[in-house]
């Protein structure tokens, strides 16, 4: 035991020493060689073990920062989202604005193109307590002159008729409304029929049923309908399109010949509307139907109002409105032009 | 056997402080000191000379070992002199029960101290008296916070691996000089 301790002393004090060297050599200025290169094999040893760590601790690291930041993080994150809703709410309200706008855009050129007066409205409500009327409550009523059995019309073609009009509000039955009938012509050949709503909930892409009078009228799948028009105008302004034949049932032994047409309006997505309050002095014709695609062969014929071609712009648009027949002046060569064109069409 | 657990052990340790506590975050600057609780479980079951060795050896790895952020040696000479001082008790209740706690707290306080007192000689610029207390103090307080959870498991496992008797030399290169019993 006595020789145990003087030997546990010896290699203390021997250790000690070898301790106070290095500190002595370590805490002079310059680089010790005998330091320098201890140090340097410590870090050569210590790299790879040290980014071991890092990687492998790196998910433990972050959620550690995340603990220990947790506290402001709460407020931060309760601040940016409520940043994030108010940027995208404007960014939604931009959205819609700029969709609204195009809408109107739309509503204000096809009614200059007839020289009708339009109120301008917002569908309101779609769905009902049923659900199987195809009815919108629009913000429009009797207050800015809408009555029953007027005529709304949206940038695309016929919505519907106002059923019901109350102070401020109206009831529109859209065209696939089952309990709906508009009398309809076919753009190219004029036979007449009735295209009859069938859908059973708005939006659900029931195409409308089109019965022609005749039974010795033909269609065919592409031709265009556009509404009839009705004695006053009322319910339904003619000339307004209505869809297009997308299908002809041709049952053998029917009296008359029935197809499927598909709407103009896409309801699904209905906006912004205008309820037509008054008709222009002269009888409009056809002249809300837009120009048909390239692809529809002969219809050029009801082109028969040639002087109220719709002018081109929407702010010529606002002209028409206030001056039925006169058109845009500045467009009267873009007019000679157009009506010189379908001539040599013709 | 014992000199290789006495190794493994200071060599994980060495390397969890170095790589993985020092890295932590922790508030105030300061972190718990594993090497030391290592080296307070392995001394209190070792030769006085073993413990020097082990308590140098873990030491000098600390100081060799990055942040360079004081002289190599320093830590070395305090574990070395810590180790050697807890090999010498005679008093067994030290070995048992809280004992190794009591040392372990001893030795929190007494090693950083004295590293601060090394510093104030050597005219080390952060060692400045007041101040420089409370990272003693602080640092003192979480090695003993996290001590459970060390000397929990190494004092036993040490003890065992010891028989019970303090005849093992940890170092093999100390048995084979004959420094042994």
């Amino acid at each position: 035991m006595r020789r145990d301790g003087s030997r546990s002393r010896l290699v203390v004090g021997i250790l000690a020493a070898v301790s106070l060297v290095l500190v002595v050599l370590d805490s002079r200025e310059g680089a010790n060689p005998v330091t320098s290169a201890a140090r340097n094999a410590g870090e050569v040893a210590f790299r790879p073990v040290s980014a071991g760590v890092s990687v492998a601790g790196a998910p433990f690291s972050s959620a550690y920062a995340t603990l220990t930041t947790a506290h402001g993080a709460r407020e931060r994150i309760d601040a940016l989202e409520q940043r994030n809703d108010e940027l995208r709410n404007r960014l939604h309200a931009r959205q819609r604005d700029a969709d609204r706008a195009g809408r109107l855009r739309d509503l204000l050129q096809l009614a200059g193109m007839g020289g009708y007066e339009i109120v301008p409205a917002q569908a309101v409500t779609r769905v009902t307590a049923r659900g199987f009327s195809d009815t919108v409550t629009l913000d429009v009523g009797r207050d800015d002159g809408v009555r029953p059995d007027m005529t709304v019309v949206n940038g695309d073609g016929l919505v519907g008729r106002v059923v019901q009009a109350g102070p401020s509000t109206a009831t529109v039955m859209l065209v696939t409304d089952p309990a709906s009938a508009v009398g309809a012509r076919l753009e190219d050949s004029q036979e007449i029929g009735v295209a009859e709503g069938a859908s059973a909930g708005i939006g659900d892409g029931k195409p409308l049923r089109f019965e022609l009078m005749s039974a010795d009228a033909r269609m065919k799948a592409g031709q265009r309908l556009v509404t009839l028009g009705s004695h006053q105008g009322a319910p339904f302004v003619p000339g307004v399109p209505i869809g297009t034949v997308t299908a002809v049932d041709d049952a053998p032994g029917r009296l008359t010949r029935t197809g499927k047409a598909e709407p103009a309006v896409d309801f699904g997505s209905l906006d912004v509307v205008g309820v037509i309050v008054a008709g222009p002095q002269g009888d409009p014709r056809d002249s809300l139907l837009p120009d048909p695609p390239r692809d529809a062969p002969g219809s050029e014929d009801t082109e028969d109002a040639p002087d109220e071609q719709p002018p081109e712009t929407p702010g010529n648009g606002g002209n028409g409105e206030q001056d039925p027949d006169g058109g845009g002046s500045g467009d009267a060569s873009a007019e000679a032009a157009d009506g010189a064109d379908q001539e040599g069409g013709r | 056997m014992k000199a290789t657990l006495s190794a493994l052990l200071v060599l994980a340790a060495v390397l969890v402080q170095t790589a993985v506590l020092n890295r932590l975050p922790l508030p105030w600057g300061i972190a718990p000191d594993l090497v030391l609780l290592t080296v307070v479980a392995i001394a209190l079951w070792s030769t006085p000379a073993a413990a020097a060795v082990t308590g140098f050896a873990a030491g000098l790895a600390v100081d060799v070992l990055p942040p360079a952020d004081h002289e190599i040696g320093r830590t070395a000479l305090l574990l070395c002199l810590a180790g050697y001082l807890l090999a010498s008790i005679r008093d067994a209740d030290m070995r048992w029960g809280l004992g190794p706690y009591l040392a372990a707290a001893a030795t929190a306080l007494g090693v950083p101290a004295a590293f601060l007192l090394i510093g104030l000689v050597l005219g080390d610029t952060r060692a400045a008296l007041p101040a420089a207390l409370w990272p003693v103090l602080g640092g003192a307080a979480l090695t003993l916070l996290v001590s459970p959870a060390v000397l929990g498991p190494l004092v036993p496992l040490v003890r065992r691996f010891s028989g019970d008797t303090r005849t093992d030399m940890p170092a093999p290169w100390i048995t084979a000089k004959g420094w042994g019993r």
